[in-house]
């Protein structure tokens, strides 16, 4: 789960690590208030969940898709600027006065924020960030995440920082300095010094430096964090460190610990259908392009199926997970979703049960069919725990399906269903 | 007898909930050895019963492995309590541990496997369908048992559900199995992809093996690099996700480590250079198998079952 930038650097202050003053408005009242505070030199930075707000714009709904289409079109492009008349996401303001103005159209009821991350609709503005300007002498990349395969927290640090670190690490590998932190040890300030040093941070920065780095491991262990990172972090001209950025990821399985992550969580942010797959308890749900409506258990045999209906000349117009199904009305919400969805020409379920059974799951499609009118042709294909019930129940049921066993022959069927389908409506148009 | 598993293995149950129970009744009308359950406060009191087997159920590991000489843990225990329960096993020096549960926090894994790093443990999961053994019905996860058929394939792969596709394919095209492993799927597991592959590289009753890896990470390039360095039987690989769009599951922090190499291409293209055999369709993995066989001269025709 991601959180905004202002949340991250309330986490960053509540743990002494420095940062801008500032804060987040979402009325002109609250901005006024932090403008008379913080200002005159101000920073305002549209709050998303996006990347690639800077080059982003900010627009008016019914402009998103055409900003969108020139910003994917051209991937270098800089749509939106820090001043001037095309406004990105993050601007620079003077004054009260002018920075309102930076202030108003981010807040306005329509207004949207198009990066080459949004996607053509872009995404809704939750709140602006408004800070004190820095004086950077230099900018640092550092960030802690997960290392998998090695099992621990992993730093990642470079003082060529401000600009992309995957294109760091392409262009200039070196520049790149990864510390794997031991878990028991944490990241004293002592290593944060080292890695100070080694940064080529001037000698007056490095136990600020070395404190900062080691506040923000506290961030990454406190939160059940997944990725903090902070890109940049500057050297000021007093000579000493300040987080202007700050993103953090949180694990959503440990939620638990942290009351749901409830007060940091922004649901304006997420696809409206896969809150819905998520309210209603289905694993994980991906809106795609095609017009094949997938219902499969298992992340790995919804990948799979994806790739046979493209195999055999079809186009998946979702990936979903529903997880371990031992209630057939999970089947049926997540039915209604790909029902819902205006694109899909047929439906294909695909479920091979260990932990879930699949005569509850064909239990949950015959109701399904019949509680949700379902028009689009469907198949079928069970194996695994209690599959011999499963069929009988799909067959007695005398609902309009079909059936196969192999994964190949299902896919096969759902492709000629979904052509058939579509040439159907279109000769109805 | 294969790897992991064998029918001196004797399993204890850590996790009396519904699903465990229901689970292990699988397990024992399977066939195989359970011979003690954890669960403190058990509401069934101190024993479990299910037609003609009953095992003694009791509050804590190390009392469990004293009393019962259990060799291997299978654990159900919810994501909350999941790594307590696994470092309880770690500490009872249990030395096979299989992790079913789905969800737990990474943050704890990252205890865990500095803990497994210093034992005698070896760690299977979570998030994991489990081991099973069918020459010597030994269940130790959540499969269906009946597409499983004893011989001489191995099967490795970080999806669930995925292992039970590519084993109904090899049943069908005739092909049994030796052991079939899933690791699972979170970012950090117990032993990894190519761990498993050295175990079957070495053990007499395997002749090939089927791999199933998926996109991010960079497990499937280590797996790879070993079947290059040393593998000496065929790897029969499929990776799912070639048709995923980019960047929903690789976040920003994977994509950082890995650049293009979590993408099923450069999966594909490690694999095949390492001299694996692909499968591009996840729908060919048992014909592709059996061809391969064939052609080692190591297909065995299915036969009656060996008493």
């Amino acid at each position: 789960m991601n959180i905004h930038e202002y949340q991250a650097k309330q986490l960053f202050r509540a743990h002494g690590v420095p940062v801008p003053g500032g804060g987040a408005a979402t009325t002109e009242r609250e901005a006024r208030a932090l403008l008379k505070e913080h200002g005159p030199d101000v920073v305002i930075k549209a709050q998303v969940h996006a990347g690639g707000r800077g080059k982003g714009r900010i627009v008016k709904r019914d402009r998103t898709s055409r900003i969108y289409n020139d910003l994917i079109s051209e991937p270098d492009r800089h749509e939106g600027q820090i001043t001037g008349r095309r406004r990105g996401g993050v601007r620079l303001a003077s004054g009260t006065e002018e920075a309102l103005k930076e202030f108003r159209p981010m807040m306005e009821q329509d207004a949207r924020l198009v990066s080459i991350q949004t996607g053509p609709d872009g995404v809704p503005i939750s709140a602006a960030l408004i800070e004190q300007q820095t004086s950077i002498a230099k900018e640092y990349y550092f960030s802690i995440q997960v290392d998998g395969a090695n099992g621990q927290p992993l730093i990642v640090a470079s003082a060529e920082g401000g600009q992309s670190i995957e294109e760091v690490n392409r262009t200039n590998p070196r520049a790149v300095l990864r510390v794997p932190v031991d878990p028991v040890e944490g990241f004293p300030s002592f290593r944060g010094r080292s890695l100070a040093s080694r940064l080529g941070l001037p000698s007056s920065a490095i136990r600020p430096a070395g404190e900062m780095f080691a506040n923000l491991y506290q961030v990454f262990a406190d939160m059940d964090a997944s990725l903090v990172e902070v890109n940049p972090f500057v050297l000021t001209g007093e000579g000493t460190v300040l987080a202007i950025d700050g993103k953090v990821g949180l694990d959503d399985n440990a939620s638990f610990r942290h009351g749901g992550y409830e007060e940091w969580r922004d649901r304006s942010q997420e696809n409206p259908t896969e809150i819905e797959a998520e309210e209603a308890n289905i694993g994980s749900y991906i809106k795609l392009d095609g017009d094949i409506g997938c219902v499969v258990n298992g992340a790995g045999l919804a990948m799979a199926t994806m790739d046979t209906l493209k195999l055999h000349g079809g186009e998946p117009a979702n990936f979903l997970d529903i997880g371990t199904v031992n209630r057939k009305d999970r089947v049926i919400e997540a039915l209604r979703i790909i029902v819902n969805d205006p694109d899909v020409k047929a439906i294909f379920i695909n479920i091979f049960g260990g932990l879930a059974r699949v005569d509850i799951v064909a239990e949950g499609v015959v109701d399904a069919v019949r509680e949700l009118n379902i028009q689009q042709p469907l198949v079928v294909r069970l194996n695994g725990s209690n599959v011999e019930e499963g069929r009988r129940v799909l067959h007695d049921s005398g609902i309009a399906v079909q059936t196969a066993d192999e994964l190949g022959d299902a896919a096969e069927l759902a492709v000629n269903a979904a052509r058939t389908s579509k040439r159907r409506s279109r000769s109805n148009d | 007898m294969s790897i992991l598993l064998n029918n001196r293995t004797r399993l204890l149950i850590q996790g009396l909930g519904n699903e465990g129970q229901n689970q292990i009744r699988r397990s024992l009308d399977y066939g195989t050895k359970v011979v003690a359950g954890v669960h403190p406060g058990f509401r069934g009191g101190d024993s479990f019963g299910h037609g003609n087997h009953d095992f003694p159920v009791y509050a804590t590991v190390s009392e469990a492995v004293e009393k019962t000489q259990a060799n291997c843990t299978i654990i159900y225990v919810p994501a909350p309590g999941a790594a307590d329960a696994i470092l309880e096993n770690i500490a009872a020096e249990v030395p096979l541990i299989v992790c079913i549960t789905e969800g737990v926090p990474v943050h704890d894994m990252i205890r865990v496997r500095t803990a497994l790093a210093n034992s005698r443990s070896k760690l299977i999961g979570p998030n994991c369908p489990g081991i099973i053994q069918p020459a010597s019905r030994c269940r130790v996860g959540i499969h269906p048992p009946d597409v499983f058929m004893p011989g001489n394939v191995g099967v490795v792969s970080r999806s669930g559900t995925l292992v039970y596709e590519a084993v109904d394919q090899l049943t069908r095209a005739g092909i049994g199995q030796s052991t079939c492993v899933g690791v699972g799927g979170d970012p950090i597991i117990g032993e990894q992809q190519q761990a498993i592959l050295r175990r079957f590289n070495s053990d007499p009753d395997t002749d090939a093996v089927v791999l199933i890896g998926e996109i991010g990470g960079l497990a499937e390039q280590a797996a790879a690099a070993y079947i290059k360095r040393s593998m000496n039987k065929p790897v029969v690989a499929f990776i799912a996700g070639a048709t995923a769009p980019p960047g929903r599951r690789m976040g920003h922090a994977g994509a950082i480590i890995e650049g293009e190499a979590g993408t099923a291409e450069a999966k594909i293209t490690a694999l095949e250079e390492a001299g694996a055999i692909i499968s591009r369709s996840p729908a060919e993995i048992g014909s592709t198998m059996r061809r391969v066989l064939e052609e080692a001269g190591k297909y065995q025709p299915p036969g009656p079952p060996a008493e």
